[in-house]
């Protein structure tokens, strides 16, 4: 067992937790946040990822141990002032169907958009890669996260 | 029927681009998948064959059942003692097979034994202290293999592999071959693949000891019929399961085939005395989650020197691996694309349904349609080489057209309404096809190979139930109808339950924006839980999210609930008013004298007369305000051999890909991707667009990456994302498109299909366009995927993809 003691969307957590707990485990069971999803074990669809220490990670990859010290935002974090422009791009360019890729991709696109504030289309798609969606065959996410890098240059939010 | 303007009293929302109801709680993470939810569970893991074809001497549970924390074993033997066989429903021959393998197994990954245990970990634990003693069978994996005389049994009591061998001929085919110049015959192997929803399957079941029923929620995608389903094969009366369905990511038709999951749960929930969660990993999915068959499609064609196709002539076979209640369904359903958009006077199919030591198949997204698209298609453009002829010329030589609709084909699929000429014209200038062919030549010249491939399709919607009994006689299900509830609220607001699922189609944005425009009101007054429930949804026989049916059947019960309601509010306002139903009107979410509107009484108003001031009501009035309606498709008719229509709306496309292969490294990459759609009055086109160009990946993936590959011992290769390639951002085109509207006249509001859309014709656009970028060097397309090394072999040998 490992004590572990992290900052999850800006709240103090600790506990005990065992060496092969996987951190998405952590998060969606021991910190009941269900936003944070799993579609495939092996790091394949993103569908994890989370803001790890300022960088999108997929926590399925990740052990809760690992966490020990970490700052993580996930989904519901990311919403807490309102809806960030990432998530209202989302909902204005039809860009989700059955919602389960889609907290894993706004956090894709929030790392994204945090190390280049204005990517073009090829980098947008670069981006993504790691984050896999059935539903929407990516076009309309694409144009979401480029209207919402727009939005957040207007803007100046982060 | 009703006509749209009596269904409509303001076009303030119906097409309009609506934005989402169901997106605010997506995007904040706070949607409620069945993992979600937050209930004091044990965890379920499933021991699962390793070997594809293996008798079972011995299960030994009892190192399992010793660790700690591990509460509770069921093994095959144990459910088959408690259930009957899964029923089948298109196969002729007999074959027994239980949810979870008895005495024998037949495919990798098929269930064995389930573990409840405190937390996952320990569950998964346990499975590797059950000790299994297998004897090997000799496993048959390849079509080939298992049509072989001396092929080993997957179904011992069928006394052959092959369980369905239908033949059908519709139209006078033998006058058809005499007026032929020339036929035209090739097969095609299409392989195995799925459209893999991103959440798996997931079940909790809990057993109520008091009562003896069964509560469940699971992420089902047709809670209809698994209810039937699940109720039969425990042998319980289906009052005494309640099943729930709450948010479900993605379904694809692949979540039709987990109701026998909910049996092996309810057993164990039962025998665990505490709810029992399981979710699927994707391993589990990849290996058991069922697949769309592998097939071997042998088709001829019978044609006029100019062009003119007379006659279609199938061979079909299809892998349909080792699931009773699905196999034969492939072949069947194939008539409702036999002849795709052309006016074909004649077919002939063979119909073969193959059992093998493959994993299961289920109906995934298209059905067996997108494998007759691909080959019709396929033999269309190699049809117009041999004839001398352009792609597009060939098409437009034998498309049905506006004049003939509605038309009829052989079998008896309607085709109601459509322009599929212009479909193409508009495709051909979306993508600008002269130039591009002016391109394709322009760069042969310089050792780049530039493919432009056609591709036209029927896109059928709303299944007619029952055509897969069309072997067996007389169905159990037949025509296609939903449930809805209506009511509007003390408040005044709507609110709506329908007996169907959404797996992301937006469902309750796209029935407010109905209501709104019936009721004259805004969206944001109309709410729909999406959410089903079997105690309070008002479903059918076969309610669910499968064939396109939302926009036919489910929007129908909708507006005919709606209408009651209403014509209820109208007395009631008539009544408060002391006007005549004749003198009113709705307007601004109210009722109003159409002469003068400042007579009005608002929606709350009526609302609280019919909900609370019940001695107020006129004579006879019954209180409340909430109405039940079921709403058929009106054209079913029923299945016989001679004439059926499989499914009751058709909306159609032109697919055009313009690739670029590498003919080196045999990579395809996309340079343009048009298409052009037509699914009939569009209710959001937001919707619509996502649902076209996301069907289409699906055809993309399938072309071009995904396969199930078994080795010769039926062990599966591709068991997680890293070697069952799904599309990514990176890969797949930036689709150029375009709409029109044909309304079909058989549907409430002119609306046709467009979930499965793209999947369908894609497969043959692609294939048509590496053809054609690789025609220099002669090389034909003849099965898929068409993955790079297939390309370069082809190139450098074979010449045959």
């Amino acid at each position: 067992m490992h004590k572990i003691k992290l900052r999850i969307n800006g709240h103090e957590l600790e506990h005990e937790v065992d060496a092969r707990l996987l951190l998405v485990h952590y998060i969606r069971e021991k910190a009941r946040l269900t936003g944070t999803h799993v579609g495939c074990d092996t790091g394949n669809c993103g569908a994890c990822t989370v803001i790890f220490n300022g960088k999108a990670v997929k926590s399925c990859m990740t052990l809760a141990a690992q966490a020990d010290g970490a700052e993580i935002m996930t989904i519901e974090g990311l919403g807490n002032n309102g809806l960030h422009p990432i998530q209202k791009a989302f909902m204005e360019k039809f860009a989700i169907q059955c919602g389960y890729c889609t907290p894993g991709m706004i956090m894709s696109a929030y790392g994204l958009l945090a190390a280049n504030p204005s990517p073009n289309e090829a980098e947008i798609r670069e981006a993504l890669e790691g984050n896999l969606c059935m539903c929407t065959g990516y076009q309309q996410i694409i144009e979401a996260v480029a209207r919402a890098a727009e939005v957040m240059k207007d803007t100046g939010k982060k | 029927m009703l006509k749209l303007d009596e269904i409509l009293v303001t076009r303030n929302w119906v097409g309009k681009p609506v934005q989402r109801q169901e997106d605010l709680r997506l995007v904040k993470g706070e949607a409620s998948y069945v993992d979600d939810l937050d209930m004091d569970c044990h965890h379920a893991a499933i021991l699962r064959s390793p070997h594809a074809h293996a008798r079972i001497k011995k299960i030994d549970c009892s190192r399992a059942l010793a660790l700690k924390g591990v509460i509770a074993v069921l093994t095959g033997q144990e459910v088959a003692a408690q259930t009957k066989p899964i029923s089948a429903r298109a196969i002729t021959r007999p074959a027994t097979q239980y949810v979870m393998a008895v005495d024998k197994v037949r495919y990798v990954g098929e269930p064995v034994a389930i573990v409840a245990a405190e937390d996952r970990y320990l569950a998964e634990d346990a499975l590797e202290l059950i000790e299994v003693d297998y004897e090997a069978l000799p496993p048959v994996v390849r079509l080939e293999d298992a049509l072989k005389p001396d092929a080993p049994l997957v179904f011992e009591e069928a006394g052959s592999n092959v369980l369905m061998h239908d033949l059908m001929e519709h139209g006078n085919f033998e006058e058809a071959c005499r007026e032929a110049d020339l036929f035209l015959k090739e097969t095609f192997k299409v392989h195995r693949y799925s459209s893999t929803p991103l959440e798996p399957w997931a079940i909790i079941a809990d057993y109520q000891k008091s009562n003896d029923a069964f509560l469940v929620w699971a992420n089902d995608q047709q809670h209809g019929r698994s209810i039937t389903n699940v109720c039969n094969t425990l042998g319980i009366p289906i009052h005494k399961l309640r099943l729930m369905v709450p948010d479900s990511g993605g379904g694809f038709g692949i979540k039709l085939a987990l109701w026998p999951y909910i049996v092996i749960l309810s057993l164990l929930a039962k025998k665990a005395n505490k709810p029992v969660k399981w979710i699927q990993t994707r391993t589990e999915h990849l290996m058991a989650g069922s697949h769309a068959p592998d097939a071997n499609v042998e088709i001829e064609l019978a044609l006029k020197k100019d062009g003119r196709i007379l006659a279609v002539k199938i061979k079909d076979i299809q892998n349909d691996g080792s699931f009773v209640h699905t196999a034969g369904i492939y072949g069947l359903i194939k008539f409702a694309t036999m002849v795709g958009c052309y006016n074909i006077k004649a077919t002939k199919a063979e119909l073969l349904s193959v059992v093998t030591n493959k994993g299961p198949t289920v109906q995934n997204r298209g059905v067996g349609k997108p494998t007759m698209i691909f080959v019709l298609e396929r033999m269309v453009d190699l049809a117009a080489k041999k004839l001398g002829l352009e792609p597009n010329e060939i098409r437009f030589k034998n498309f049905v057209t506006p004049e003939q609709m509605p038309h009829t084909t052989p079998s008896g699929e309607i085709y109601e309404s459509g322009n599929y000429p212009e479909c193409l014209k508009k495709a051909l200038e979306l993508v600008g096809y002269e130039e591009l062919k002016r391109r394709r030549e322009a760069e042969r010249k310089i050792g780049k190979y530039l493919g432009i491939g056609i591709s036209a399709g029927v896109e059928p919607g709303t299944s007619n139930l029952g055509y897969y009994y069309t072997s067996r006689g007389t169905p159990e299900y037949t025509g296609n109808a939903e449930g809805a509830i209506v009511s509007v609220d003390y408040d005044g607001n709507v609110n709506v339950l329908l007996g169907s699922v959404d797996t992301g189609q937006g469902h309750a944005t796209t029935v407010a924006q109905v209501i709104a425009d019936m009721l004259a009101n805004t969206p944001d007054n109309v709410s729909m839980n999406s959410h089903v429930d079997s105690l309070i949804s008002p479903f059918l026989g076969h309610s669910g999210a499968y064939s396109n049916k939302f926009n036919d059947v489910d929007l129908g019960a909708v507006i005919m609930a709606t209408k009651k309601i209403r014509d209820k509010m109208l007395r009631l306002a008539a009544h408060m008013l002391e006007l005549d139903v004749s003198q009113l009107k709705f307007k601004d979410g109210k009722i109003c004298s159409a002469r003068d509107e400042t007579k009005a009484v608002s929606f709350k108003e009526i609302a609280s007369l019919a909900y609370k001031k019940i001695l107020f009501l006129p004579e006879g009035e019954e209180p409340g305000l909430k109405e039940i309606a079921y709403y058929r498709n009106p054209i079913a008719k029923l299945p016989n051999r001679k004439d059926f229509n499989i499914q009751l709306t058709h909306s159609n496309s032109v697919h055009i890909a313009v690739v670029e292969v590498d003919v080196q490294s045999g990579m395809i990459e996309f340079l343009k991707y048009g298409i052009v759609h037509d699914c009939g009055r569009q209710i959001n086109p937001g919707i619509v667009e996502g649902m076209a160009i996301g069907s289409t990946v699906h055809g993309v993936g399938a072309s071009l990456l995904e396969d199930f590959v078994y080795d010769e011992d039926g062990q599966l290769l591709a068991t997680t994302f890293m070697d069952y390639m799904k599309p990514l951002a990176m890969g797949v085109p930036k689709f150029e498109l375009a709409h029109m509207e044909s309304p079909c006249p058989y549907t409430l509001l002119g609306t046709k299909a467009v979930g499965e859309g793209g999947s369908l014709p894609s497969l043959a656009a692609i294939a048509n366009a590496v053809e054609d970028a690789l025609a220099p060097f002669g090389v034909k397309v003849t099965s898929l995927p068409i993955t790079p090394e297939k390309v370069v072999r082809a190139i450098q040998e074979t010449k045959k993809i």
